[in-house]
This record gives structure tokens, sequence and C-alpha cells, in this order.
């Protein structure tokens, strides 16, 4: 059966507006000035001609004269004493974790250059999300301090030791307070430091708030089971999810892993044997699980609150009042089917809500209780140790700061001046203490205000550890020396409180020998090595919520009514900056939004309808304004499926003293944030209003365009289980094609890729991998706008309806005949209503490495060639930049240089600098202006992999080679490897029936297949 | 009267040859013990001693002087016996740091004798400085012949010149007295000669034709040649000889280019290789018991002082040599590929000797080079013209063996090459 779903990338494409189609015209987004040259004037006058030949003669002469120059004398330095294992040339690979997330730390000479995924990794083994990815570049950011800073100067260490302990005697002696405060700390060797420095000084504590806040979860279990825990969700468990606002496979507690454990149960493998799970989203704007999931339904904030309700009522049959959604007949619709389906799959199903409502999270509690979640999909007795952040500490910190009762204040990796509520009472407070110290690695919002920053190392230089989980524990070694003047926070804790042992390696070592090896049977050594070490996993209990919901219920619905009075307003953590601390990261400043596919920029996101309503384009520029009376004037993204009445605006931009990249980007919506019943608020009311500005937003989306070629291939899950070729266009007769090139050979090696679509959530972690191992320059907002990004695999996404489209709309073999305008054929115009309840694919998108490439049959300068294992490969040293290629690749997958990047100072702010560039993977060569550039299925690894076998005199294995995009990928959606071999795991999932080539009617015969979306939907509840 | 004292410079130069040699061959014979001493010195004792400073052990020949010869003896032959025995003057001695020294048992009193007669003689100077300068001697005196020889053929040319032209006149000078009459020779301005040369349209024709194909000639081969520097010889900061290392002592080449067989990088040695063997090497034969001023290079380089024998870290200051082959950073190339994969195939096609090492084949003959040069033109094509011809056996690698069998069956029998592998698609080596 073919699919007659229109897809489209953005609303300018579905809207076919005049700007877009002009746009589509040309190959580059600005026009190239032929007009100007070729007008009268321009052909009449003489000086076009001898300006000509002036520019001839001087160019002869310059070329000429630069060719005299003798050959550059380069210097050859070798180490004066050569550590034991390096070899210059080859990688070292040391591990380590990144936010508890156990990694492998590639090294060359010395210097990390790329984060990979350590297969040790338990419950993280199959990738690492673009935070971690993009994290080695952080080591190398210029716009960190390079020496402990004592009153606004720089310092020793040695003065900075003597202010600090002599301010601290000061405070214990005066008997006022003396706070650490931190952001959620798992470390079990930092918490030790610290209990040690509150034994020392008596008179300390350690407070922990996070900015994106899981009080609530933490608070709910504590009222409801007796433990103040975030718990352990195993989304592998559950056969049906359903989400409230949680962007699990995103943001929200630890997106990386519950992606992998989702995808379980979604993907080719779970597919085979017949098995896959069903999602449920209710969110009010789109996020990234949103967009994967099987039915996603817009209800506003204000609604959640009673959708629970009416959920709780629908599985229990209690009859709680409040559960009345009188504005959102799908979600009433939809809840009541979800409940059905909640009974049918009882112990296999999972409730999760995104709030940090301790109240909400307690009617999740029950309702998780109810459909039998606890000791199944929810483990309380493993809990999750990434989140133990308390908003009313902070909050009463601010108190105590109010009165004067602390004297000193330390800041460990915590921002408060930028991320708290109440930043403006927050810093306030803060010039009353004393004593001020930050453990900031830069001159950031908190410690600028601070007396001392003692900086701290980044976490690739440091000794250290982490436990995402009860019991299971990894471990940070140092992957190169201290680059600057800086030492670790905990080591000048140590000093500071005169602790017998002041070296933190020995600490952490001792830590760890007496209190962590000998249970979990392991030794030092080890550790180093294998990177987690873990505790046999308790027996997951069950728990019963036996409580009342009578005080539960009315707090619920208050917080809804104070919401439903205007417009409401939901910030969010962004799912490349997360929080805002990554905010200098260039990498994550580039990496599109998986959703509306903006980078450098926050903006409020408004659904057309309402837009429409609200009298606002896209791209105007509003001023958002809080009951609070904070304001924050932002562009318009028009953004399909973002709940009616509601905007969202991103959480972690508008940094002001984050560095060179991150000063300045977007606008801070956490002023927003509102600390309201003990926890943190992340949804308020606002008032927008126009202020006549218009800023265009550097996105990604529409840069390429497909023509509305039927590039997406889709099915429900109903028609897999009939037909497993359903959609794919596997299941019917395909054309006899005729080759016009002859066949090529590819005796050895044929390498080719196959991507689930079903298993890629759009994440973007293979994005950022792709950059570092590839030495991608990041362009910066102008150059994204003026659609030249760099990025060699991007993500498309892609909208459709939900409702199946007219029976009689065409029935095209392979839907080439869907031109453009059938996207917006007249008929199937819909109303824009309908843009609520649209659905989403996204799809890896980058070289497919053609067979028959178009891009090399139109090369004059034989630049781009195919290979005889099936790539298709690209000599830069022979590119002369016409841009042939670009134009004649069917997958706009091809990127011009337009600047060199590496050696511009209008690039400076990124990673043109001596510093930041030791980044570079140094077997990749730095593109120069003028040549084009493109995928190259990371042929430095294919390579690197052949040869090691050739040294081991062994035939290349299986899995020998692996990409960065696929390493990265914890869906594990890309599968490379060898066509030729044909037990090899891409073989056998390319003879998959959902198989199919992206605009395989053209005949260019693609080396990437990409695997069907299947979706489960219920068609019961679609509006 | 010159005969004469040509004669007598000879023979006196022969004379004094003569002496030099056989005062050399009498001082020998009388000295047998120290050249026996010299030899037992070098096996034994020179990996920790030299003569006349401390290294790892102390310098022999003021400790052998001061010392008594029978407690010399016994010290040698097992110092631990002394010790143990409580003599002071050995304990004393046991005392030297760093290490402790091996015992000599098996040493006989007369061989200990005569090193103890070669550390007081010490290293014989003025025999090994004459036989030095007689060599040099015989080096100038060939060069100077050659130039003797070239002057020689000059003068006898012009020589004929002008006896052609004095035979000429005289016998125009014959003919005119016999009453001949001789047409005097039109006596031409050089301008009108070139003038009537132009004129000439063949001559100018030839002339033209001639100037472009040598310009052309010359652009072509210039062009060709850009970029490419072969025999390219850069003064390094330290006047290291290949030829000594790598020629007369014969020390393999991944000694200190480790790299090569396991990375793409041969890798210049750091300084702390070099410090295995300099530590004792240090040539104070050679500069009048001073350490060679190359070696002291390498003690500044790593910070080390040879008199007291410490390190200091903080006077570390890595060596900058400069780069003699430069690839361009877009062409990927890796030693081990070639070195350790490719050997057998390289080997073949290059023609080198099984004792030759397998890196001569791209570097060439380094163990006769006393500074390393570019030997290799390192252009594009001259890596191809060996990918197209280089042949794999593949015999004993299961990796080509299978890649082999895969494309046996389309090219069956041809000679299998890195060509014919796909070696000469760009994105193997640009990337």
């Amino acid at each position: 059966m073919e699919s007659n779903k229109k897809y489209w990338k953005g609303l300018e494409e579905y809207n076919n507006t005049p700007d877009f189609v002009e746009n589509n015209k040309n190959e580059f987004a600005e026009p190239l000035p032929i007009e100007d040259v070729l007008n009268e004037a321009g052909l009449s006058t003489v000086t076009p001609r001898r300006d000509f030949l002036k520019a001839l003669g001087f160019g002869l002469g310059a070329v000429t004269l630069a060719a005299c120059q003798t050959a550059p004398v380069h210097k050859a330095i070798p180490y004066v004493i050569k550590p034991e294992e390096v070899v210059p040339g080859i990688p070292n690979y040391y591990v380590s974790s990144f936010n508890g997330q156990p990694v492998l730390v590639k090294t060359r000479e010395g210097r990390p250059i790329k984060i990979e995924v350590n297969t040790n990794g338990g419950m993280f083994n199959r990738g690492t999300d673009a935070q971690a990815q993009a994290s080695v570049l952080d080591l190398y950011d210029v716009s960190k301090l390079k020496s402990p800073v004592l009153k606004e100067n720089e310092t020793t260490w040695a003065k900075v030791d003597e202010f600090v302990k002599g301010e601290l005697n000061k405070a214990q002696a005066s008997g006022k307070k003396i706070r650490v405060v931190s952001s959620s700390v798992s470390s079990p060797s930092t918490k030790a430091v610290i209990a040690d420095f509150a034994v020392a000084y008596p008179n300390a504590k350690h407070v922990q708030y996070d900015a994106i806040s899981y009080t609530g979860i933490i608070k709910a279990n504590e009222n409801s089971f007796g433990k103040a825990v975030v718990p352990k969700y195993n989304f592998d468990k559950a056969d049906l999810i359903v989400s409230f606002g949680a962007d699990f496979l995103g943001t929200w507690i630890s997106g990386e892993e519950f992606t992998a454990q989702y995808v379980s149960n979604r993907d080719h493998k779970s597919l085979k044997n017949g098995k896959m799970s069903r999602h449920f989203q209710f969110e009010a704007g789109m996020s990234l699980t949103g967009t994967n999931a099987d039915t996603r339904v817009p209800v506003k904030l204000s609604e959640e609150g009673p959708a629970l309700i009416a959920l709780y009522n629908a599985i229990t049959g209690a009859n709680l009042a409040g559960a009345a959604l009188p504005n959102n007949v799908t979600a009433d619709k939809a809840l009541k089917l979800v409940g059905k389906e909640l009974l049918q799959n009882k112990g296999k199903a999972l409730v999760v809500s995104g709030s940090n409502d301790v109240s909400t999270q307690i009617l999740v509690n029950a309702i998780n209780s109810a459909i039998g979640s606890y000791g199944t999909t929810i483990d309380l007795d493993n809990p999750c140790k990434r989140y133990a952040g308390n908003d009313a500490e902070f909050a009463e910190l601010i108190n105590e700061m109010n009165r004067g009762e602390v004297a000193a204040v330390f800041f460990l990796n915590s921002n408060p001046a930028y991320d708290v509520a109440n930043a403006k009472a927050f810093t306030d407070a803060l010039a009353k203490v004393a004593l001020k110290v930050s453990f900031s690695d830069r001159k950031d919002e908190t410690s600028s205000l601070c007396d001392v920053i003692a900086i701290n190392h980044n976490y690739l230089e440091s000794w250290g550890d982490a436990s995402s989980y009860e019991g299971v524990y990894s471990i940070i070694q140092p992957t190169i020396n201290p680059v600057f003047n800086s030492r670790q926070a905990e080591e000048s804790l140590l000093i500071w409180s005169d602790n017998a042992v002041k070296e933190y390696y020995q600490y952490v070592r001792n830590n760890w020998e007496k209190n962590i090896l000998p249970a979990v049977g392991s030794n030092w050594k080890e550790v180093l090595q294998k990177g987690v070490v873990a505790n046999a996993a308790k027996p997951a209990g069950t728990y019963t919520f036996g409580l009342s919901l009578a005080s539960v219920v009315p707090s619920v619905l208050n917080s809804s009514k104070a919401l439903a009075k205007d417009i409401e307003l939901q910030v969010y953590e962004s799912a490349a900056m997360r929080d805002g601390r990554y905010a200098n990261n260039a990498f994550l400043q580039e990496l599109p939004d998986p959703v509306s596919k903006v980078t450098w920029d926050n903006f409020v996101a408004i659904a057309p309808k309402y837009a429409e309503k609200l009298g606002f384009k896209e791209f105007d520029i509003v001023s958002v304004k809080a009951a609070n009376g904070y304001t924050v004037e932002l562009p318009v993204l028009i953004q399909p499926g973002q709940a009616q009445g509601t905007v969202s605006i991103a959480l972690g931009y508008g940094r002001t003293k984050a560095g060179k990249a991150g000063d300045n980007v977007g606008k801070n919506a956490y002023p927003f944030v509102s600390f309201t019943n003990g926890t943190l608020k992340y949804a308020t009311t606002v008032q927008l209003t126009a202020t006549g500005g218009r800023e265009e937003l550097a996105q990604t989306q529409t840069h390429h365009s497909f023509e509305g070629r039927n590039v997406i291939r889709e099915a429900t899950f109903a028609a897999y289980q009939k037909n497993p070729a359903a959609g794919s266009g596997n299941d019917h007769a395909k054309h006899k094609t005729y080759d016009l090139w002859d066949k090529f050979e590819k005796p050895g090696n044929n390498w080719v890729m196959a991507i689930d679509l079903n298993a890629c959530t759009g994440c973007g972690s293979c994005i950022v991998a792709c950059n570092v191992e590839n030495n991608i320059p990041v362009v910066g907002k102008e150059e994204v706008r003026k659609r030249r990004e760099m990025h060699w695999l991007r993500i498309d996404r892609y909208y459709s309806f939900n409702v199946e489209a007219d029976a009689h709309a065409d029935h095209g073999a392979h839907g080439h005949s869907n031109g453009i305008n059938s996207v917006t054929k007249e008929k199937e115009i819909a109303h824009l209503e309908q843009m609520d309840n649209v659905s989403v694919v996204h799809q890896p998108m980058l070289c497919q490495h053609c067979d028959h490439a178009p891009c090399e049959t139109v090369c004059p300068v034989l630049a781009t060639v195919h290979s005889s294992d099936g790539l298709n490969h690209m000599a830069y040293n022979r590119c002369v930049g016409t841009r042939y290629c670009a134009n004649n690749c069917p997958y706009k997958v091809r990127r011009f240089n337009w600047f060199n990047y590496w050696n511009d100072s209008r690039f400076d702010n990124y990673l043109n600098n001596e510093f930041t560039q030791l980044v570079l993977n140094p077997d990749v060569t730095t593109r120069s202006r003028g040549v084009m550039e493109k995928c190259s299925m990371c042929i430095q690894r294919i390579q690197a992999g052949k040869l090691q076998a050739k040294i081991e005199k062994r035939p290349l294995k299986d899995g020998d080679i692996k990409m960065a995009c696929q390493q990265a990928c914890s869906a594990n959606a890309i599968i490379f490897g060898d066509a030729n071999d044909p037990e090899s795991e891409v073989s056998k999932a390319l003879r998959s029936e959902r198989i199919y080539y992206v605009l395989e009617e053209i005949n260019v015969q693609p080396g990437i297949g990409y695997m069907t979306k299947i979706r489960n939907t219920d068609t019961t509840v679609q509006a | 009267m010159r005969d004469i004292s040509l004669i007598i410079r000879r023979v006196w130069k022969s004379a004094f040859m003569f002496t030099a040699l056989s005062v050399l061959i009498v001082s020998a014979t009388q000295a047998q013990d120290v050249v026996e001493g010299r030899k037992l010195f070098k096996d034994k004792c020179a990996s920790c001693h030299q003569l006349d400073r401390n290294s790892t052990g102390p310098a022999l020949t003021p400790k052998l002087t001061e010392l008594d010869e029978a407690f010399a003896i016994k010290w040698i032959k097992n110092w631990k016996s002394l010790v143990d025995a409580g003599d002071k003057t050995a304990i004393e001695a046991a005392k030297f740091s760093p290490a402790e020294m091996t015992t000599f048992p098996t040493l006989t009193d007369d061989q200990i004798k005569s090193i103890i007669a070669y550390a007081k003689a010490g290293e014989p100077k003025k025999a090994e400085d004459a036989t030095a300068k007689v060599g040099a001697g015989s080096d100038e005196v060939s060069s100077f012949s050659i130039l003797g020889i070239g002057l020689i053929i000059l003068i006898s040319i012009a020589v004929l010149v002008v006896l052609g032209r004095a035979v000429k006149m005289l016998e125009r000078l014959i003919l005119k007295k016999q009453g001949v009459e001789v047409v005097e020779e039109e006596s031409l301005s050089f301008a009108a000669g070139t003038r009537r040369m132009f004129k000439n349209k063949k001559f100018v024709f030839f002339f033209i034709l001639c100037l472009i194909v040598t310009l052309g000639s010359f652009g072509w081969m210039g062009m060709w040649n850009t970029g490419v520097h072969t025999g390219y010889q850069p003064v390094q900061p330290i006047k290291f000889s290949h030829e000594l290392h790598a020629g007369v002592n014969q020390i393999d080449c991944q000694y200190c280019h480790s790299g090569a067989f396991k990375s793409k990088n041969a890798s210049i040695p750091s300084v702390n290789v070099c410090m295995n063997c300099h530590k004792s090497v240090q040539a104070t034969e050679k500069y009048n018991g001073e350490i060679s001023p190359e070696i002291q290079k390498i003690y500044t380089a790593i910070g080390y002082d040879p008199n007291t024998l410490t390190y200091d870290k903080s006077k570390e200051k890595p060596v900058e040599w400069v780069r003699v082959h430069n690839l361009p950073d877009f062409a990927y190339f890796n030693h081990s590929q070639h070195v350790v994969v490719g050997e057998e195939a390289i080997r073949k096609e290059k023609g080198l000797k099984p004792n030759e090492p397998v890196c001569f084949a791209c570097h060439g003959p380094v163990d006769t080079m006393e500074e390393i040069y570019q030997y290799s033109p390192l252009t594009m094509k001259w890596c191809i013209n060996c990918h197209k011809d280089a042949e794999i056996s593949g015999k004993d690698n299961a990796f080509y063996t299978k890649v082999i069998e895969a494309h046996e069956k389309i090219k069956k029998g041809e000679k299998i090459t890195p060509a014919l592998l796909g070696g000469l698609e760009c994105g193997k080596c640009h990337y």
C-alpha cells in the first residue's frame, strides 16, 4: 500500500510562500549578480573590460611572485622525554565519565580529541549524547581563566589559599554559616570531600539545587513511599508509555539512556520479533519526545492536571472532581482510550510527567501504582542519583544570606546568578556575604561577583568519579595535564580544610579502595581500564500508593486555574544548550534544535492558528511580559503542534558572561521560572505584544528542498504486521530500470549503511560526533542564515498530517509525480486546526555514496570520483569550486567552504584560534576556502580499520570499523558495514522488507538504505 | 736547479713518512699491553667507565693512577670481598653512586694489568692524529691533481690556438716572400657581421627555434620540479650523522624511529632515546678530553649535567630539527602500512638487498649520509608509479588473501598491485 501522506519541512514549504518558491529556484541563498553584470550599463561601459585585464595582469604577477617563494622550512620537534605510552600517530583511549555517562576519551599525542562510547558502560553502553560529544571542545575554550583570581586580579594559589583560609577561620570563629552551593553531586568522592570540609568547619553545609529541578519527583516519592529519590525508570520494560510533558528522549533526567531503552522496543530487531511499544504524549510545546510519539495530543499546561485526574478516574473508576477537559475534545477522547489500554497493559506500562509540582507527581505515583508499574517499569530501590537538588533549601539559602547569617559561600558547578528563578534576589543577598568563592573555570555571571575564582579543572583534566545509579560507579581520570594554572575544586576544599590527604587523586583512590572496590569485588587497576563497576542491582520492590488524594487534587486544580487565566508560557530545557552551562560551546550552539531546526537563538514558539489569532507572523519580534514584570523580546517561531493558547521559550540562552561564543545568544528565560508550593515551576502566564521588529531566525530546516518528492515512507504497525513491506514501496513490482552507466565493480568491500527511521529520535548526537570527528567548522548565526552551515550530516524533520490524504490523491508509483504543488493542492490545504495535529519523522541525511552519483559526472576536474569500495571520494586539493556537484546532488548534502574558517578573523569566536584548534582530528584535512566537502563515510576510520587488520594479518571483521555517527547513536539507528559480506549486520539490515532508498526512482543507486517509519497509532484518537 | 730541489723535497717527504710510520710501529709494539688493555677496556669497562671523567663509574685514569696496582687487581676481580674484609679504601670506594660495580672474577692479573697500563697511558692520541693527517693529505693531493689536469688541458688548448695562428702567420709570410698574392681577409666590424647574420632568414629561424626549444625545455623542467625538493639537505641544529650511527655503528632504524613500524609517523627520537647511549658515549677522544660539542647539545636539551650526572627538568629545551621530508597536509601517508604490511612488495619492487632495511627504498642509502637529505622526489607521480608496479603477493597475510580472492574473480592471472586493489583512488590518500 503506497502511502499518500504529504510531508513538508516547514510551514513556508507547506504554504508555498512566494519567497520559498523563489528561493527554491536558486541553488544558493544569495542570488548571483548575473543580472547586474549583463544589464545594459554593465555591457556598454568600458571599465569592466579594463578592470578585468588589470585583475588578470595583477593575478598573473602575484601568482608568479608567490611561486618564487622557496618552500617554507618546517620544524619537527620531538618530545624531550617521550612518555612510554605515547606513539605519535597512534591514539590512546582512556575511560572516563561525563555527567555520569561512562565514556571513552580518544587522545592523540597527549591531547583529547574525541569522546567515544565506553562499551562497558552498562545502561549507557550504546551511545553518548550531543553534550558529551561536544564536551571535548570545552577543554580548549579560550574564554577560560588562566590563573586563579583574587579580588579581580589574577594571582597564585598560595595567595588564594592564605586568603580563603583566613576568611574561613574568621567565619568559623564568628559562628556564622558556611555554605557549599552546587548542582546535584552524584560523585561519592566529592560528597566525601564536602563532608570532610563540614567536619573541619562545623558551620558548613552542602546545598544542592538544579536549574532544571526534579525536586517535585523526589518530594512526591518521599510523600508517597517514604523514599526521597528519583526512581530508575525502565522504558524497555514498558509496552505502553504515556508521558505528560516529559521529554524523556531528550532532556528529562537521562535522555540518552531512556532513548536506548525506548528504542529497544521499537527498532528493526524488535519489529522483526513483531513487537513494538506504544507511546502517547500529552504536551504543550512540541518536544523531541513528542515528535517520536505514536500519538501526540497537544494539551495546554493548565489542562495537564485535569488530564491526569481524568486518567486516574479512568483507571481506578474513582470520581475525583475537576477531571473535565471542556475545551479539548481530542485529549478527552485520547485519555479514555489511554486509560483502557493502561489497564490492559498492567505491569507493562509507564506514566511519566515532566511537571516539577509535588502534587502532580503524587497523582502520577497514584496512577503508576494503580497500573502496577512499581517493581517493573519503575524501580525505587536502585534509584537514579543524578538529581538530588532541593528547591526549598536554595530558597532558604537566599533568606539566610539576606539575614546576614552566612559568612562564606562556595559555588561548585553552579551559576545561580544566571540560572535561578529570582536571580536578582539572589545577587542582592550574595552581596551581604563576606567570603564568596566560585570554582568556575571562567568569569561567569556568579563568579564575577565572587572574591575568589578558584578555577577548576575541566573534567578531562580531573580525577573523580560519578554514580548515576545506586550501586553503579564510574571513574573520571585525567587525559591531559592541566592546560592552565587551574586546581581541582575538591583539592582546593581539601587544602582549605587541612585534610590529611591533600592530593585529590590519592583521596579518590583511598575512597574507592575503602568504600567501593571491596563491595563490588574489583581493584583500582581494573577500574581504570573498565571505567564502570557496579554492585548487583537490588531486586525492585513493588510499592502501592495508599494515601488519600483529597489534598492533592485541589492543589493540582488550583495551579491549573492560575495558569488558565492568560496566555500560558512554558519554559523548557533546550535540547542543545540544556540548562545553559554549555552556552559557550560553539558545536552545541550550531546544533539545530531537533524540532524547530533553529540554531544560535531561542524564540517564542506559537501554534499557527494561535499566531494568526494574535496577529503575529513568523520572525516578528514580540515582547513577552510575565506576571512578575520580567520582559524579553524574542522572535516568533510558528510551531505546528504547539497547544493553542500556549507559547514556549527555551531555557539555557541569554548568557551574558559565558564567553566569546555564548555571550548574548538568545534571551534568558529563567526569570519566568517561579518558586511556588515549595518547588520551581516552569510555567507561568504572560502577555504578548508586537514590537514591530522582525528578526529572521537562523534555521536550517528549509535550506534544501526535496521539491515534494516522496522521501519519507511510513506505515502503521497494524499494516506492518500484515505486511512487513507496507509503505516501503517493496510490496509491489518495481519498474524495470535502465542504467546509463556501466556497473561499477566492487570486488573487495562495499561500504554501505542502513538507517532505521523507527529508531532515530532526531536527538542530534550524531551531528556533533560527525563535526568533531571530521573537523567541520562552525560558521555562526549569520552564515547559517545564508544557508552556509557546513554539517556533513543533518537530520531532516518532516511534518505530516495525521489524517490520511484523500483517496483520490495521485497514485504515482513512488510519488515522483507529486511535484511541489501536490502538497499545496487547493483541496488538500487543511485548516489551521490540523496544524495542531501533525506527526513528525526525523531522517538523518548524509552523502548517499551513490553508485551512479550525479555529482561525479558534472565535476569538470574529476575531484569527486567513485572508489572500488563503494564510496564517493572527494579530493579537496583537486576541487576548483565550481559547485556543479552541489547543484546536481539530489540529496543536497554537499557543502561549500565560503571562507577559510580555520584562518579568518570573522570566525575567531568559534574555532579559529590556535588553542581551540588543538581539538582537530589530525587524520582529517581541514578544508580551505573555495572547495566542496561532504560526508566521506569516515574514510579515515575505514583506512585505519583496514590497516589494523593488515598488520594483524587477518581479514576484516564486521564491526571492526565504526562510523563516528554510528558510535554516538544511542538508538543504534545507524548501521554501517560491508555489503559484500552477506553475514554483516548491515547486509542483514538491508535485506529487511522495510528498506527503501531515498529517491530510488531517479536510479542513482544510493549506498544508504532507510527503513520505513512505523507508527503504532490508534486511529480512533485522531482528530 | 729546480729539479734538484724537487728531488730533495720528495726524498725528504718520503723519509719523514717512513720515520713517522716506523715510530708508530715501534711504539705500538712497545705498548702491546696498552693495545690489549684498550681492547679489554672497550669490551668490559666502557659501558660504565670513561678514562678522564666520571660517568656511571668514576674516571679511570686518575683512579687507577692513584691506587695501588695490587689493590686495583683485587678490586676489579671481586670488590665485594674487599668490602666484606673491611678494607677502608674499598668501603670508601664502594660509596660511589649511582650504581654498584660488576665483578670480573674471570679476568687474569695480566689482563687487568694491561687495562691499568692503558688507563694510565690514556688514549694513543698522536698516532691517530698522524694517520688522520696523512689521510687528509692524500685527499688534498687527489683534488689538486684533478685541478692541475684541467689546467694543463686548458693551457695546452691555448697553446695550440696560439701556435696555430703563428703557423698561419708564418705560412703567409713565406708565401709573401715567395711572391704569391695573398688575399687579405675582409675584416668586417662585429656590428656589421651580426647585421648580416640576422638578415639570413634560415639562420634567424634556426636561432629562434633553438631559443624556443631551450627556454621551453628549461621551463618545462622547471615547472615539473616546482615544489620537488629532491636533495633537500637543511642544516640541522645538531650535526647528527646517519653515516656514523646507521652505517658504522649499524644501529637499527627502529631503535630511534620507533614509530615507523607501528604508526603513520616514523617519529624523530626524543632526547631520552639519545641518552641511552650518549650518557657514556661522549666522543671525548676526538675533542682533547672534552665532551663533543654536538653531544653537549643533547645534554643541554634534556637538562643533563655530565659532571654531577643529574637531570634538571626546568632546563629541558626540545631540539628543533628541520623537517627534511615534507608531504603536503592533504596527503595521508602511513609508515606502518608500507614498512610492515607492504615490506615484501616494496623490497621486490625497489630491488633492495636482504641486509638493507626496507626504509632504504624511499629514504635512500641512509647509512652513507653524513647529513640526511631527501632522496626521493616525494611527488604524487612517484607514489603512483610504485603503486602501479609493486606486486602484492599476500601469501602470508590473511587480509590480502581474502581481498585478492575477491579480485581474482575479475582479473584472472594479472599481477596484483596496490592500484588494482584501489590504491590509486583519491580517497585512499586524500581525506
